[in-house]
């Protein structure tokens, strides 16, 4: 098996009722429902190989989530193919369930009354893992997640981190061999955080488990994610490695400059927008083709004792791709 | 199977959670014996009265006879499959390997030998304070015809649940008010557990002995009193058998479809 994922023209359209606010928009929705058709997914392809560790980045309502759930058979692609593991999703096939895991920063599947020992225990018997494997899964994750105190206390009295740490412990019981993790940080104090994307890299790292992850966190995708997939308005917009994001998307480069005087400093704004000015240092973007220009044009007129030129930091890119609006190139 | 035992085990934890809740409950079942009995018991306080067939002794067995079976019967978890579609927990069970229904199926079971261990200990004692005229079925066969015909009541309730349960993959908004409409409405009146069929006119009952409903709570009941049995009981344990298989067809049909256009919500 060479790809762990395949993805090809993958479209997802939902039916969905309009209500206009209200009781009287809900009595007219009653009588004649306003149906809409919403376009999740325009055709997506992709793939992904055994043992990969993908972020999948994009704005609120870009398709990412209903990327996943396709891909753990939950939903019904409207059209296109999509295969994990050479299984049809669609399928649920145990052996393809066995494999998978997807967990949901606020979905639970733990019992809200009973210590998560409980939940696990379950799982232990519905994945039809054997004792000796399920303890030795158990005591690893729970090594990692450092949450042995824990897990004979009911869930609802866990913090919301201590119970997301229960949450990934119940999903990656079996050892699942494709992991669809979306939003794994969200809501997570920082350390937190740290320890979950730790686990992450690790469980990549050690069982060579093929990851599909969507984040908002920067952290989560610049520590965790050597490729990126950017997904907006339900179309694939970029594809490669995270640090292509910038020469693919940034129209400018900056510029900083050290001024040995303050003299004509309003005049350096014909050059390029400024985005700081605090004598001595000024701070410009200019447009990436003017660059070199517009350097020159500042060490000519302007009492310059240092420039540097650098790309816009990978995090303002990734800032602008949740906001949305980049455009395919 | 160890899977749907564990299942079975976690249910039975789960209801001892709250144990003040659970007395709650149990004391609320009592109370709600006591106001029925003494209800009966006030309409039939003339000894000799005898209406559509039935004297004091047999009404009062009737009722009683309905709080057992309806316990059996209709007491139910799987009321919260409605809400798992229209939330989208039902993902969590999707993308376990797992049969949803034989999942909710066990619950509903562990949730049954819960109920039935303690309405055991409640009736034993209840039965000590109110010493009711009720009548004690003794021929073995006739009783063995009885669970049978209540493990048919719970197959053709549960099927019937789980299709009325798929509304909201279509509309998530209606999932208690059709559940409403058929538990509360067309269950409860045609099934016998407010009255007994045989009070109403010939030709109602003919038609109603067609549909499923009376063999969630009459039939097993009649059954039990000696009142159906040989041919009568052949007869009503096919139609009881036809039902679930059509109802398990159905639905088959409409939860694939339903997954179809399932829409995970919840995030």
């Amino acid at each position: 098996m060479d790809k762990a994922i395949i993805v090809d023209r993958l479209v997802k359209n939902f039916e969905v009722t309009e209500k206009e606010p209200g009781l009287t928009g809900a009595v007219k929705s009653l009588f004649s429902p306003k149906k809409k058709t919403i376009r999740a997914l325009r055709g997506i392809s992709f793939t992904i190989t055994p043992g990969e560790l993908v972020g999948f980045i994009g704005p609120n309502g870009a398709g990412k989530t209903t990327t996943l759930k396709t891909l753990s058979g939950l939903l019904f692609p409207t059209s296109g193919f999509v295969s994990v593991l050479e299984y049809d999703p669609w399928d649920r096939r145990p052996e393809f369930l066995k494999q998978i895991a997807l967990v949901m920063g606020q979905k639970n599947q733990l019992w809200w009354d009973l210590p998560a020992i409980e939940t696990f225990e379950l799982n232990r018997a519905i994945y039809e893992i054997p004792k000796r494997d399920y303890e030795e899964n158990l005591k690893e994750l729970v090594d990692l997640l450092e949450i042995g105190k824990l897990i004979n206390t009911p869930v609802r009295k866990l913090s919301l981190g201590q119970r997301m740490r229960m949450e990934l412990t119940a999903a990656l019981i079996h050892k699942p061999k494709v992991l669809f993790l979306d939003e794994p940080t969200i809501g997570l104090d920082l350390v937190a955080q740290a320890k979950t994307r730790d686990f992450i890299y690790e469980y990549n790292k050690k069982y060579g488990a093929t990851i599909l992850l969507t984040s908002h966190n920067m952290d989560d995708l610049v520590n965790l994610a050597r490729r990126v997939v950017v997904i907006d308005e339900g179309r694939i917009i970029f594809d490669g490695v995270l640090e292509e994001l910038t020469e693919r998307f940034a129209k400018e480069k900056i510029i900083s400059v050290t001024l040995s005087n303050e003299n004509d400093i309003k005049r350096i704004e014909t050059i390029g927008k400024v985005k700081r000015m605090a004598f001595p240092q000024v701070v410009l973007s200019v447009p990436r083709a003017a660059t070199a220009v517009a350097a020159a044009e500042l060490l000519q007129n302007f009492p310059v004792s240092d420039l540097t030129i650098e790309e816009i930091p990978i995090e303002d890119i990734i800032r602008r791709v949740f906001k949305g609006g980049l455009k395919r190139k | 199977m160890n899977k749907y035992l564990q299942i079975f085990k976690i249910s039975f934890a789960q209801e001892f959670a709250y144990k003040a809740n659970f007395i709650m409950w149990r004391v609320r079942n009592v109370f709600q014996i006591f106001l029925i009995f003494f209800l009966w018991d006030a309409v039939f306080s003339d000894q000799g009265r005898v209406v559509f067939g039935y004297d004091r002794t047999k009404i009062l067995t009737y009722v009683f006879g309905v709080m057992l079976v309806r316990a059996l019967v209709l007491s139910s978890k799987s009321v919260d499959i409605a809400r798992d579609i229209a939330t989208g927990e039902l993902s969590n069970y999707l993308l376990r390997p797992i049969s949803y229904f034989k999942y909710w199926f066990t619950r509903d079971v562990s949730s049954k030998v819960l109920n039935i261990m303690f309405a055991v200990v409640e009736f034993a004692i209840l039965y000590l304070i109110l010493k009711p005229p009720f009548y004690f079925q003794t021929d073995i066969f006739t009783n063995l015809s009885f669970l049978i015909s209540v493990g048919v009541a719970i197959l053709i309730f549960s099927t019937l649940i789980f299709i009325v349960s798929t509304v909201p993959f279509w509309a998530p908004e209606l999932g208690w008010g059709s559940h409403f409409l058929v538990t509360v409405v067309v269950v409860e009146s045609l099934s016998g557990s407010v009255f007994p069929i045989d009070v109403l006119p010939q030709l109602v009952q003919r038609v109603l002995m067609i549909t499923p409903f009376p063999y969630l709570i009459y039939f097993p009941i009649q059954v039990y009193l000696g009142k159906i049995g040989g041919f009568q009981y052949l007869q009503g344990t096919l139609i009881s058998l036809l039902w679930i298989v059509v109802l398990w067809l159905v639905l088959r049909r409409v939860w694939s479809k339903g997954l179809k256009v399932y829409q995970a919500f919840g995030r």
